[in-house]
């Protein structure tokens, strides 16, 4: 008769990512199918970004940090303008200002509709996946219609924006506002009534106020645990101090509330949509901006869909800036998975990470990694362990 | 006195003479010059009056002529923004971590010290975050020292005036 | 590795190998690939499989593994390490394989160029049969560049690439 092992298995999961197609490497020690212990590796993206903002000039470094992330880049973009404009002592007019606060909110809703889209297909539920993908089209053709382009949408520039919101494309806006009022109300009922669903959601991964606050937690992630912290109501900036949201929170902490809150933020993004369009102050588009920036410090907080954006930049008189440094919201949460995770089962790990909204690209600004031994190893875990 | 002015008082009571007060271009904004001895109490006071949250670190090198470093700790509470500026050596940049009094800095002490060879006395895990195990020993991409080739220049046309 | 069995009489041969072209043409099995990029490529083409633009419809699945796909679609300007794993990706998939660079990074490099840990484009690791320039390219955009690609074959018997 042979002795029991007490030897552990670790579940090695990624570069091939479960949660969302980017790479990032956890490893999660199981006993049988309950999470005792996990680890994270990450740097899979790392790019040198912020090295590269130093090599470029103002105007380049715009366009390098949208890149960072292609589903929140408008929230990095604006994060950096405002910054650089500080810097440069120079006020984007006030139409720049709501048509930015329109195109970060419109940026709000199709990144929540896509992180409710790979959450369900995460949870198996691939219809609701299609339904909210195919609504959150009506978002993207109306990105499309008033920049150019559906994601990277380049709306910013140093000193204000690059194109209008003619009254026929805010007629389109509104139109396009009443339909995903509509199909939000129906995924919220989805969220909190379809059985299924809230079997795999309802009490799953919970996070008090004090443990979301001592690890760092930020955003949606945070608020579904009653933090009363996002940055539109901390520390207004753009028109959100004309133009308000109310702070949405959900106090059950655990995933079922994660998406609730997301929901929910939704409803205040269009009202505040609504509200900018109905009163868009008339007036130029930009402002003029020296080539050269003078020296300084500055720091640039945006609540980006997944929490708070902030950005150090510093310019020491020149064409090039010196440094930026960019904080990404992903970063503070993952410590929220590794604890967040242990005492559940394996099943729960996809959900329990992409409850958070992951993005590794904003993540890391790094190249992707791969070590011996990952061949063809499944998306879903549950390998053996290769040589790591 | 505004919200975000006694948020900003209530700081630097807590800090006390332990760092020097500088003004900063943006009103709700402090920096506040910090020995690398005194920074573990500073955060200690910061964090037991539960003022704000940390919501980044960075490193700055100011160029290998100066041969300074300096640690950045953003503080933010409300709109209210407190720097601690922590000056070190180029040549031997050494600094207590602070993951005993804010665990969840630990992520951030790995990418600084990755990126600019800060080494975080007793900090609980230092390898690589985001540059891979086979990066160079003692390369430190962020430090100015560190050359990358420019991006392809810009068409002639280009040049003109920004927008 | 040749598709089909050396030494077969010819009418025989050329019944299976159009057998094999139609299957591949009619309903290529892809592999999705991201090197390192923002993300944006990849949420686009996401978004083929979604109900406006329906790729499926053309036969096209989204595989997890490199042994089942006919196709390689590829994102991200393909960072040092990735290099690695992209050459063993491709070298998993079986013969004839296709490998589809979407997006100016894939192609170039894109606003990557010239940082650290970036080489700068798909083709620098393993051979490309189509680029789809953009950034990101529409979904529409990328399923024209893969229906262009799949119409190549048509035309040609499939060259079996060593």
């Amino acid at each position: 008769m042979t002795a029991p092992s007490t030897e552990k298995f670790i579940v090695p999961i990624g570069p091939q990512h479960p949660a969302l197609k980017e790479p990032a490497h956890f490893e999660f020690t199981v006993d049988s199918e309950m999470v005792t212990a996990s680890s994270a590796r990450f740097g899979y993206v790392h790019r040198g970004i912020e090295k590269g903002a130093e090599n470029r000039n103002w105007i380049q470094a715009l366009y390098l940090v949208e890149r960072i992330c292609g589903i929140c880049s408008n929230a990095h973009s604006t994060a950096y303008a405002l910054g650089v404009e500080k810097l440069a002592g120079v006020q984007a007019p006030p139409r720049a200002l709501a048509i930015r606060q329109i195109f970060i909110e419109l940026e709000r809703i199709h990144s929540h509709m896509l992180w409710a889209g790979v959450a369900a297909h995460e949870a198996g539920f691939d219809t609701l996946f299609m339904y909210s993908w195919r609504d959150r089209e009506t978002v993207m053709d109306l990105l499309e219609a008033i920049s150019g382009n559906r994601v990277n949408y380049s709306m910013n520039v140093l000193g204000g924006v690059k194109y209008d919101i003619t009254p026929a494309l805010s007629d389109a806006v509104l139109r396009g506002i009443d339909l995903l009022g509509k199909r939000l109300e129906y995924y919220l009922d989805v969220a909190t009534t379809e059985e299924t669903f809230v079997q795999r959601t309802r009490g799953v991964a919970p996070m008090t106020a004090a443990q979301a606050e001592s690890l760092g937690t930020t955003g949606p992630t945070a608020r579904a645990s009653d933090v009363q912290r996002d940055v539109r109501v901390d520390s207004p900036y753009l028109l959100y101090d004309q133009f308000p949201v109310t702070l949405v929170t959900e106090t059950a902490g655990d995933l079922q509330a994660r998406f609730t809150v997301r929901i929910k933020e939704l409803f205040e993004s269009l009202r505040v949509i609504r509200a900018l369009l109905e009163h868009l102050p008339p007036g130029e588009l930009t402002a003029r901006m020296p080539r050269r920036v003078r020296e300084g410090e500055v720091v640039s907080r945006v609540e980006a869909p997944r929490g708070e954006l902030f950005y150090f930049i510093k310019s020491a008189g020149g064409e090039n800036p010196y440094r930026v440094r960019v904080r990404t919201p992903s970063l503070c949460n993952f410590s929220s998975v590794l604890v967040g995770v242990i005492g559940h089962r394996v099943a729960d790990i996809p959900m329990i990470l992409a409850g958070i909204d992951p993005c590794f690209s904003c993540n890391d600004r790094s190249v992707i990694f791969r070590r011996a031994g990952e061949d063809d190893a499944s998306a879903k875990g549950g390998s053996l362990p290769s040589a790591l | 006195m505004t919200n975000t002015e006694s948020l900003l008082a209530q700081a630097v009571d807590l800090i006390g003479d332990r760092a020097t007060v500088q003004h900063t271009l943006e009103p709700n904004r402090f920096d506040l010059a910090v020995e690398p001895a005194k920074l573990l109490e500073c955060i200690a006071l910061l964090t037991s009056a539960h003022w704000g949250y940390l919501a980044a670190i960075s490193g700055l090198d100011h160029g290998p002529d100066s041969g300074r470093l300096e640690m950045l700790y953003f503080f933010c509470n409300k709109a209210a923004v407190i720097t601690l500026r922590v000056p070190l050596a180029r040549e031997t940049p050494r600094i207590p971590s602070i993951c005993g009094l804010i665990p969840s800095a630990t992520l951030f002490e790995r990418e600084q010290m990755e990126m600019f060879g800060v080494v975080f006395e007793d900090t609980p895990n230092s390898d690589h975050l985001f540059l891979p195990d086979d990066w160079p020993a003692a390369t430190y991409p962020l430090r100015k020292d560190f050359l990358t080739p420019a991006p392809p220049p810009a068409p002639e046309d280009s040049k003109g005036s920004l927008p | 590795m040749s598709d089909v069995p050396a030494g077969l009489p010819k009418p025989w041969t050329r019944m299976l190998n159009s057998v094999q072209t139609w299957s591949r043409i009619h309903s290529p099995w892809a592999i999705h690939f991201n090197t390192g990029s923002c993300n944006g490529c990849d949420i686009e083409i996401l978004a083929t499989l979604t109900p406006n633009f329906d790729v499926e419809r053309f036969g096209i699945l989204l595989q997890g593994s490199p042994r089942h796909a006919d196709v390689l679609i590829c994102t991200g300007p393909v960072s040092l390490q990735a290099r690695d794993r992209l050459r063993r990706v491709y070298e998993q998939m079986p013969e004839p394989k296709f490998v589809v660079a979407v997006g100016s990074c894939s192609l170039s490099g894109g606003v990557f160029q010239g940082c650290y840990n970036v080489l700068g484009g798909v083709d620098k690791v393993i051979p490309v049969n189509a680029f789809i320039p953009g950034c990101p390219p529409r979904p529409e955009a990328i399923i024209d560049g893969i229906a262009k690609l799949l119409g190549s074959l048509q035309e040609k018997k499939p060259e079996v690439k060593k």
